[in-house]
């Protein structure tokens, strides 16, 4: 039996693909937004992962820094490690910092740390250059996405820090380079004001010396303990409020970016709208540029059903090669872009779900088309 | 019901519209057609020749009236079946001025198309087609698209089609309006042959009076009724 869709569109070969691959194009930018958050739920990971400790200790009431100011003392971490089933334990802050460069402030996410403790927030892996910080004041690593090269001197408060190492692939949350310094630097940038505020504190009779400040305690158990129970144990110190890793991978990947995947989802479900309404509006016109041949077809007999299986085959036909161009296109652009984009095998499957349903939904202005042609059109001119 | 009958009307009846738009386009046309019978339907612009024509050929619905194709009933003041297009593919063969082939089939698949829909195997349409294609010599572009031929080539394609599913009736509609005398004249003449051979009635519209001698008999439309005359020695005598 003659497949009608098949000779119709090897007719118009060269116009039904460019028409998909324009309609591809719309699916590529579906795929780009969907890899977009996906590329944000691993960036939010990335710390989390590297660092892989098993317990977060905030201040009391907060969600932790990644989510909102947070601040202890820097000697709980002792306290801490007594703790039966603690293994490790280290101060950690977190800041914002504008890194001055040639082209202008860089942002980035400063990570401070001890380098002489148990935990390290660089991952080995990641260091592509250079080494990690082993002296206490004025080093630096830097991801290499912010353009700095090994043993460049960059200029921070009242000091200068020397580029000693570079990263790979390391981004926060909010998808800004990480840098790593030491701690003591990192407090001194954070908690440490300048000699006139100190004069000026002073004066007032306020004591802001003390720089021994964390935004965080992270603490690591040892193998065998349960962590449920080591995290309840936590809890029973006053003023601070503990997250198991898990806990607090909950709140960087669903609390923080739930903004923005609402945003890219709202993006990704008005862009499929647009490109059913697009095919809808193309298989529309392909059937009015046909509705000659459709009158002539259906005055000499042939059956609805064969002519709305073409309609429908060829929508089929278009929403496939769009998908497929879409792909393509997405593979060829996705690392042009500045942030992470990650481009899934489940994502595209569902895409594929959602472009032949968007297919069906779209053939039917077609087939009503069909439907409604009057085959004595055919005849008298 | 005599056997060479391939068609029969009667008191057909055809109105349009209703209150200040009704408009009555046949009123009582009667008139049989045999087979083997190459018949030409004129009247004047707007008297309704077409509505006649898509009457028959199961188109349009009529008002009132019979219709029977060869022995079988087909319209008795309503549709005696819902699958007028099924008697239309199974029964009918249509010709129009323009040749009209789907323009993204082929020569040989427009005229495979109504034998394969009507359950015929690939291999017995594509024999059907090749003989209809020896027929009106333009075998050699069976594989050609409409786009690669000539009017009166696209035309002949256009008859063989019309043929393929071996009809009772082939039904032309102004088939040499686009065409140059000569060619006309080989159009009707092939309607003539086809009717004899094929033992097919053909009813052909047409405004061109020099073709009216060819063929054997005459349906006029007048008042709104359909009025038969015969051709004697290539003159109508009414």
């Amino acid at each position: 039996m003659i497949n009608l869709a098949q000779k119709e569109i090897a007719h118009t070969l060269g116009k039904f693909i460019v028409t998909a691959m324009g309609v591809g194009m719309l699916l590529g930018i579906v795929l780009i937004m969907m890899g977009v958050y996906r590329g944000m739920v691993i960036d939010a990971q990335v710390l989390l992962n590297d660092l892989d400790v098993d317990f977060w200790i905030v201040q009391e009431n907060t969600l932790g820094p990644f989510a909102e100011s947070s601040r202890i003392h820097e000697d709980l971490k002792d306290t801490i490690k007594v703790i039966r089933g603690i293994d490790k334990s280290e101060g950690i802050t977190f800041q914002n910092l504008q890194l001055p460069s040639k082209e202008g402030a860089i942002r980035v996410f400063a990570v401070g740390f001890d380098p002489f403790g148990d935990i390290s927030p660089i991952n080995p892996k990641r260091l592509i250059k250079g080494r990690s910080i082993n002296k206490s004041h004025y080093e630096m690593v830097v991801s290499d996405k912010t353009g700095f090269k090994l043993r460049d001197v960059i200029r921070l408060g009242r000091d200068d820090y020397k580029v000693v190492g570079i990263t790979h692939g390391t981004v926060s949350s909010g998808g800004d380079p990480l840098v790593y310094i030491s701690l003591k630097d990192a407090q001194e940038l954070q908690f440490l004001y300048s000699n006139e505020r100190i004069r000026a504190d002073r004066a007032r009779g306020i004591n802001t010396l003390n720089s021994h400040i964390v935004n965080a305690v992270i603490a690591t158990k040892k193998s065998g303990y349960d962590t449920n129970i080591i995290a309840k144990d936590l809890r029973r110190f006053k003023h601070q409020s503990v997250y198991t890793k898990k806990q607090e991978k909950t709140i960087l990947t669903k609390n923080l970016i739930k903004m923005a995947s609402k945003q890219i989802g709202m993006f990704t479900v008005i862009l499929v709208i647009v490109s059913t309404i697009i095919i809808a509006l193309i298989i529309y016109t392909m059937t009015l540029e046909k509705m000659k041949e459709i009158a002539i077809m259906k005055l000499i007999g042939i059956p609805n059903s064969m002519i709305i299986k073409m309609i429908v085959q060829e929508t089929l036909i278009m929403g496939v090669l769009a998908f497929i161009s879409g792909n393509i296109f997405a593979h060829l652009i996705y690392a042009k872009f500045p942030k992470r984009v990650v481009l899934e095998i489940p994502d595209a499957s569902m895409l594929f779900i959602v472009v032949i349903f968007a297919s069906i939904l779209a053939s039917l202005v077609g087939v009503k088309k069909v439907i409604s042609a009057d085959p004595s059109e055919a005849i008298g001119g | 019901m005599n056997a060479k009958q391939a068609i029969k009307v009667e008191n057909l009846v055809k109105n349009f519209g209703k209150g200040d738009s009704f408009v009555e386009v046949i009123n009582g046309a009667s008139f049989e057609v045999n087979k083997g019978e190459l018949v030409a339907l004129v009247a004047p612009s707007g008297a309704g020749k077409t509505t006649l024509l898509m009457m028959i050929g199961c188109v349009e619905e009529p008002t009132n009236g019979t219709i029977w194709l060869g022995e079988e009933k087909i319209y008795d003041n309503k549709w005696l079946t819902k699958e007028t297009r099924k008697i239309r593919r199974e029964k009918i063969g249509f010709i129009f001025q323009a040749h009209y082939l789907i323009p993204f089939l082929n020569i040989l698949e427009n005229i495979t198309l109504v034998p394969q829909t009507n359950g015929v195997s690939e291999e017995e349409s594509k024999k059907i087609a090749f003989e209809l294609l020896k027929y009106f010599e333009i075998e050699d572009k069976a594989y050609a698209m409409t786009s690669e031929l000539s009017g009166g080539q696209n035309q002949r394609a256009a008859i063989a089609r019309a043929l393929a599913n071996k009809p009772q009736i082939i039904l032309a509609d102004e088939p040499t309006a686009a065409l140059d005398s000569k060619r006309s004249v080989d159009v009707v003449k092939m309607l003539k042959k086809i009717a004899i051979e094929q033992d097919v009635a053909v009813i052909m519209v047409t405004h061109d009076e020099a073709m009216l001698p060819l063929c054997d008999r005459i349906l006029k439309i007048e008042n709104k009724q359909v009025v038969s005359s015969k051709i004697v020695k290539d003159k109508v005598i009414l």
